[in-house]
């Protein structure tokens, strides 16, 4: 990689996601520096050339881009705003990459400021899971300053199979990924009504399944979350319960925010609850199957 | 075979088709007479009554819009029960109730004849093509003896058990899943267009996605993003009139449903706009009237 085209990246947050997404953006050939709070989880980045920061601020010296890539509003606020922080620490000019599922809110805030630091702030959380960010197979959904969106794209092709443009505000592309996690809790939540019925009639649930899965819902969110159901495989967590109820919580609150009522939403987060109140919180959020069976006397 | 079929309307024409070019001895009768006629050209019987069809026929086929008409076919004076030999099957192909299932089971089961359901998946020009999904419950002797018509009519089989409210149960419910599917749809557009965000680039990133492949999300997510709702594919009334179905099923069987719920609920208020004659993608634009978009 010629030194023109060679991006100055500091990356934040080296969870199950964040590794996969970092290791690309190293291999790819970018001046890469890493930093996370327990600094074992950078060992094997290290060991492959990256540099580890001994904190934020130094992980911001001298980079053109910051990515996050932390759990929740709180740890991007942590690594934002405090003492040594990005916003003190990134120079005026320069990128600040979130890459996490965060509240509109709490990245409309952020964005705003940004601005008055003088640095410009990309939204572009992932879709995808850390076997498919290993691999650069997750999509991406970015938005912010087209300018700014154009400088991450080197790095949005080496992690991401596909980048959806959503506009030139950072929230569009907020509001994008939960919007598209809102769209397959629902379909799970339908997907668990159906089943029920269907029980109660003496029908065979691997039959239903075919009958959705080879029709009108050929699509990955149906066979992965209808399979579980079916084995009722509960205890493979991909994505809990609990973590689905905090993906709906900020869902519902961009909703109320931008005065748009989902009932859909609501009943799905109340099957949520009620599977957490009959402690499936640490289960797959397929669960809601069980959940919905339960409410129907099948269980 | 000696096969009857009642109810030429888009998907019969299709199906019946199938049977006689698949060389079985076929009599046809629908009320309008009109579209019996390009049966007559093709060989088949045109009978001139429920009655008439009836006569030595192994295997009635009725396919009709709504529960009320094959109640009257089946259970009517002169209608299948009374008309069909003792033996003989009635395979009911239209999207029904699981009350009228019952009922015409049990009147089938006294006259000495077999009920059969097996509703079908996809639209008329899949039924031409005899590519529809089916599902088909019954006793299995009863079954076996329907296999040579169902392999004509449809691509897939999926056996549903030997009840023939089990079929009925499949077919709602696979419409209270894309029911619940086109309101959810509806939700996300809204939630994202109060943002500034296109429908376009959402529409994208689910069909590209988590939903790619699913006709239900490609085809009606599409009919949203370009507000097409005039052309129609099904219209918000019939969406409706299965909605009363699926929950006359779930009322029957104790299952609460809250997403198919609130499905109803978007279906009755576009209807109240004047939507109902649009097609039901356009629960989008109900529920955008509800988030103050329209």
């Amino acid at each position: 990689m010629s030194d023109a085209t060679r991006l100055r990246v500091g990356f934040i947050g080296l969870g199950r996601m964040g590794q996969g997404m970092a290791n690309r953006i190293l291999e790819a050939g970018h001046d890469l520096v890493i930093f996370n709070r327990t600094p074992e989880k950078a060992a094997e980045l290290v060991k492959k050339g990256a540099v580890l920061a001994p904190s934020v601020s130094a992980a911001c010296q001298g980079r053109e881009i910051v990515i996050t890539m932390v759990t929740d509003d709180a740890a991007l606020r942590e690594v934002y705003l405090g003492a040594g922080g990005i916003r003190e620490s990134l120079s005026p000019g320069e990128i600040h990459l979130a890459m996490g599922t965060h509240a509109v809110g709490e990245i409309q805030k952020l964005a705003t400021a940004h601005t008055e630091a003088k640095q410009i702030l990309v939204a572009a959380p992932v879709l995808g899971r850390p076997d498919m960010a290993a691999i650069g197979q997750v999509s991406i959904v970015a938005g912010g300053a087209p300018q700014a969106v154009k400088k991450c794209d080197p790095l949005f092709q080496v992690m991401a199979r596909r980048t959806f443009q959503c506009g030139d505000k950072p929230e569009h592309a907020s509001i994008t990924k939960l919007a598209n996690n809102f769209m397959l809790g629902c379909a799970i939540g339908s997907m668990a009504e159906g089943f029920s019925l269907v029980r109660k009639y003496g029908v065979i649930p691997q039959v239903f399944y075919e009958v959705m899965t080879e029709g009108l819902f050929a699509a990955a969110a149906y066979k992965v979350y209808g399979k579980i159901m079916v084995d009722e495989a509960y205890d493979k967590v991909g994505f809990t319960t609990l973590l689905g109820l905090k993906d709906f919580g900020l869902i519902m609150a961009a909703a109320e925010s931008a005065r748009v009522p989902l009932p859909s939403g609501n009943a799905f987060r109340d099957r949520l609850l009620s599977a957490i109140a009959h402690d499936d919180g640490n289960k797959d959020w397929a669960v809601v199957g069980r959940e919905q069976a339960r409410a129907s006397g099948l269980e | 075979m000696r096969v009857g079929f009642i109810g030429l309307g888009r998907m019969g024409k299709g199906m019946a088709h199938r049977l006689l070019s698949g060389g079985h001895d076929l009599a046809v009768y629908d009320v309008a007479t009109q579209a019996t006629i390009e049966f007559a050209k093709g060989g088949a019987h045109v009978a001139s009554s429920v009655e008439d069809l009836c006569k030595d026929r192994e295997v009635v086929i009725s396919m009709l819009a709504e529960d009320s008409a094959v109640n009257d076919v089946a259970l009517g004076r002169g209608g299948l029960c009374a008309s069909l030999p003792a033996g003989a099957i009635h395979i009911a192909s239209g999207t029904y109730g699981i009350a009228t299932i019952r009922a015409l089971e049990s009147a089938h089961a006294k006259a000495k004849q077999t009920l059969v359901a097996v509703p079908v998946l996809g639209r008329p020009d899949l039924a031409a093509s005899g590519q529809l999904g089916l599902v088909p419950a019954g006793p299995k002797e009863a079954l076996d003896r329907c296999e040579p018509l169902l392999k004509l009519m449809g691509r897939r089989v999926f056996y549903a058990g030997t009840k023939p409210e089990a079929a009925s149960a499949i077919k709602l419910a696979n419409n209270a899943v894309l029911g619940c599917a086109i309101t959810a749809l509806g939700e996300g557009f809204s939630l994202v267009r109060k943002y500034g965000v296109e429908a376009k680039v959402l529409y994208e990133v689910l069909t590209e996605g988590l939903f790619a492949g699913a006709p239900a999300y490609v085809g009606y997510g599409k009919t949203m993003v370009d507000e097409s709702y005039h052309k129609v594919g099904s219209p918000i009334t019939i969406g409706m009139k299965d909605a009363v179905l699926i929950a006359g099923a779930a009322n029957l069987a104790r299952v609460p449903m809250p997403s198919h719920d609130v499905y109803i609920e978007r279906l009755l208020g576009a209807i109240a706009h004047g939507d109902g004659d649009l097609d039901q993608a356009a629960l989008a634009k109900e529920q955008s009237r509800a988030s103050g978009l329209e």
